[in-house]
């Protein structure tokens, strides 16, 4: 009995507090709303396509390095299948247009958001190219222009600048320079994708996961420690409520708070975004839950670290950035510096965002099953473990 | 005093150290079923670290306690289930509502009156919808009570149920209390107001620095001091040289500022002397009082300090 009304109460003074209320609710629902907007452009069923301006300044003829890249960029702009966007809508100058002239032009037409990204392949690029894998020292880079006031032309530099690494790279290996290509073209792999799944199916449950996260990161701690330094649980401890009965009703309103964090999301995705993937798998489910736990397993880590309740959210707004933006969740992560990778590999986000993508069938996971369920349940028995040896449940004296 | 005379709390040699610091030096004492047991003393003696122990939320470091005739090294869940508990600080959250609150406290317990009931004892009926967040530092006593007493209990811990609350608040805990005393709960009571001890009280223990110095029901500690009649009155701008003459006259009195305190056990030529005194030294006798002694003078016979500082 003691355990369900703690439960409530820890549910329903979350959504009475509108600070709360804001950042586990609608919050997150506003970033949806606002990332697919950007990204996504809602009402037209579509995925996503750049304009991008490709300008050849070198013209060194069939067969040259820049015309595997003109090549590179035609493939990429004709769609795959009837009916399907492709991912860019290439502009090119006219045969008899001066290159000069139009990239001034497209220059403009950037500035003004009308490209995502102007590509400008310089005089000397080939010759430039091959005397790079001669002497491995640089010709005249590629240049790619891009908008930095706007988030659709940064995503297409980004996505660009991944091609053309591995454009690169092929030309390294058909020169022998690599033994093996190994590594993937990141271009096509996480945004509107081959398999026909929109932007709105790979944000939707990075969304879900961002609010567990932060629901658990802050809503855990600031729980625990507001009411212990407020004396608030002291009243509870002179009654016959034990800590545990007290964590479990708290677990279970948190959850509780999960699930309708859950289902408002889904059901903006689905049906006001159009989304397309359903949350019905048992394995799907199951990653929800587990990433639930994972994320309230480290408010009570963060709860056991603080002395008090403010120094619980300073911990919990230090781990809120990195631990979101380094995990895959909002791009993808392939190209960062090996320290940044070495984060990502610890970070469980990084095993629950593959994990949940995978089993809706957004993304194919690149690890397996053992690491992605593993991973963050190895990280709910550490937290536990270090919250259960730590945590004061009364202020000191 | 009421009741079967059963003992309900028993407590010998407890003791609480911090270091250096004795909060708690060995006391002893035994509670009667049905009596109001106050413990009053200055801050700092040592009375909140002792209603701690026995409330379960600290372990004593020596000294053994029996409650509901049961020895306990700690206080357990089944005695708290037979408690009520006011604490001297803390708080609800601040988002619940007045009835939740209750709600919630009676959940923690096996048997527990219907939250009506209690919110009629504390007269919070009109409030039942509201916010914590929006009562009055009053009403949230109040509302601290009513969770006190959800469970029905035969022994509550009032720890300072008055401190910071307004005269009217005050005498509203106050008529809550006697009550609770009319309908047969043994209570526990600390403070530092000598005259909630004395409207209260059917035993009173001082506390200071740890220890207990003395203990009866206020009107005993008020007659340990004899057969005493305090006047006290005030002089404007009273100088030393004054006080002096004044001794030659009283043999016992004190002074706080312009205030005057005089002892006495005979009262008229006392009087006499006072007026006298006054008069030949043209001063100004102001707001003159005859009055019993309290236990604000027990405990400044007993310690030469006041209760309050």
């Amino acid at each position: 009995m003691g355990i369900l009304r703690v439960a409530r109460a820890h549910l329903v003074t979350a959504l009475r507090e509108r600070v709360t209320l804001f950042w586990f609710l609608i919050f997150p629902v506003f970033l949806l709303v606002l990332l697919s907007a950007v990204f996504g452009r809602i009402g037209e069923g579509g995925g996503m396509q750049f304009e991008i301006a490709l300008v050849d300044l070198d013209s060194a003829g069939e067969g040259s390095f820049s015309s595997i890249v003109v090549g590179v960029f035609e493939e990429l702009s004709s769609p795959r299948e009837e009916g399907k966007e492709s991912l860019f809508a290439l502009h090119r100058p006219a045969a008899d247009e001066d290159p000069a002239a139009f990239l001034a032009d497209e220059t403009a037409r950037l500035q003004r958001g009308q490209r995502a990204a102007v590509v400008v392949i310089p005089e000397g690029f080939s010759v430039g190219v091959q005397s790079a894998l001669m002497a491995a020292d640089g010709g005249s880079p590629l240049v790619v222009r891009y908008s930095e006031g706007s988030a659709a032309s940064e995503v297409a530099a980004g996505i660009i600048e991944g091609m053309v690494a591995g454009v690169d790279r092929e030309i390294q290996r058909r020169a022998g320079r690599l033994s093996e290509a190994g590594e993937v073209v990141v271009s096509d792999v996480t945004v509107g994708g081959g398999e026909g799944s929109e932007y709105i199916d790979f944000l939707l449950p990075g969304i879900i996961l961002m609010g567990f996260f932060v629901n658990g990161l802050f809503g855990i701690p600031g729980s625990i420690l507001f009411a212990r330094d407020r004396k608030v649980l002291r009243r509870y401890w002179v009654t016959p409520l034990s800590v545990p009965r007290y964590l479990l009703g708290l677990s279970l309103g948190h959850l509780t708070l999960c699930a309708i964090q859950f289902a408002l999301l889904f059901i903006i995705g689905r049906f006001a975004l159009g989304a397309r993937i359903a949350f019905s798998g048992l394995d799907t489910i199951g990653i929800l839950v587990l990433a639930a736990a994972t994320f309230m397993a480290f408010g009570f880590l963060i709860a056991s670290l603080a002395r008090t309740g403010n120094a619980g959210m300073a911990i919990a707004n230090v781990l809120n950035m990195p631990m979101m933006f380094l995990s895959g969740l909002f791009f993808p992560v392939a190209g960062l510096p090996a320290f940044l990778r070495a984060i990502i590999r610890v970070n469980p986000m990084s095993y629950l965002a593959e994990g949940l993508r995978a089993s809706l069938g957004v993304q194919a996971a690149t690890q397996s099953i053992l690491l992605l369920v593993g991973v963050p349940l190895l990280w709910i028995l550490v937290s536990a473990a270090i919250a259960a040896r730590r945590l004061r449940w009364d202020v000191a004296r | 005093m009421t009741g079967d005379g059963r003992i309900v709390l028993r407590v010998d040699g407890l003791r609480k150290w911090y270091g250096e610091v004795h909060a708690v030096d060995g006391i002893s004492f035994e509670v009667p079923t049905g009596t109001v047991f106050t413990i009053l003393g200055p801050n700092g003696a040592g009375k909140t670290t002792t209603l701690e122990i026995l409330e379960g939320i600290r372990e004593p470091d020596a000294g053994t306690m029996e409650i509901f005739g049961e020895h306990l090294t700690r206080v357990d869940r089944a005695t708290k289930q037979r408690m009520g508990v006011l604490l001297q600080e803390g708080n609800f959250e601040e988002y619940l509502r007045v009835r939740e609150v209750l709600e919630l406290f009676a959940s923690f317990f096996e048997a527990s009156r219907p939250v009506g009931e209690i919110l009629e004892l504390v007269a919070l009926e009109d409030k039942a919808r509201a916010y914590v967040k929006s009562l009055s530092g009053g009403q949230k006593q109040r509302l601290a009570l009513g969770a006190a007493l959800v469970n029905d209990p035969e022994l509550v811990f009032l720890d300072e149920p008055t401190t910071g609350l307004d005269p009217q608040a005050r005498r509203n805990i106050w008529s809550i209390t006697s009550d609770l005393r009319s309908a047969g709960k043994t209570l526990i009571l600390t403070t530092h107001y000598m005259e909630e001890a004395e409207a209260l009280s059917d035993h009173v223990c001082i506390m200071d620095h740890g220890a207990i110095i003395a203990s009866g029901s206020p009107l005993e500690l008020m007659l340990g001091l004899g057969q005493e009649t305090m006047v006290e009155f005030s002089v404007e701008g009273l100088e030393d040289r004054e006080l002096t003459a004044l001794a030659g006259c009283c043999k016992e009195f004190r002074r706080d500022g312009d205030q005057l305190t005089v002892e006495t056990e005979d009262l008229v030529p006392t009087l006499e002397s006072i007026l006298g005194w006054s008069r030949s030294r043209s001063l100004a006798v102001r707001n003159m009082v005859v009055r019993q002694p309290n236990l604000e003078d027990v405990f400044l016979s007993l310690t030469g300090r006041k209760l309050r500082e």
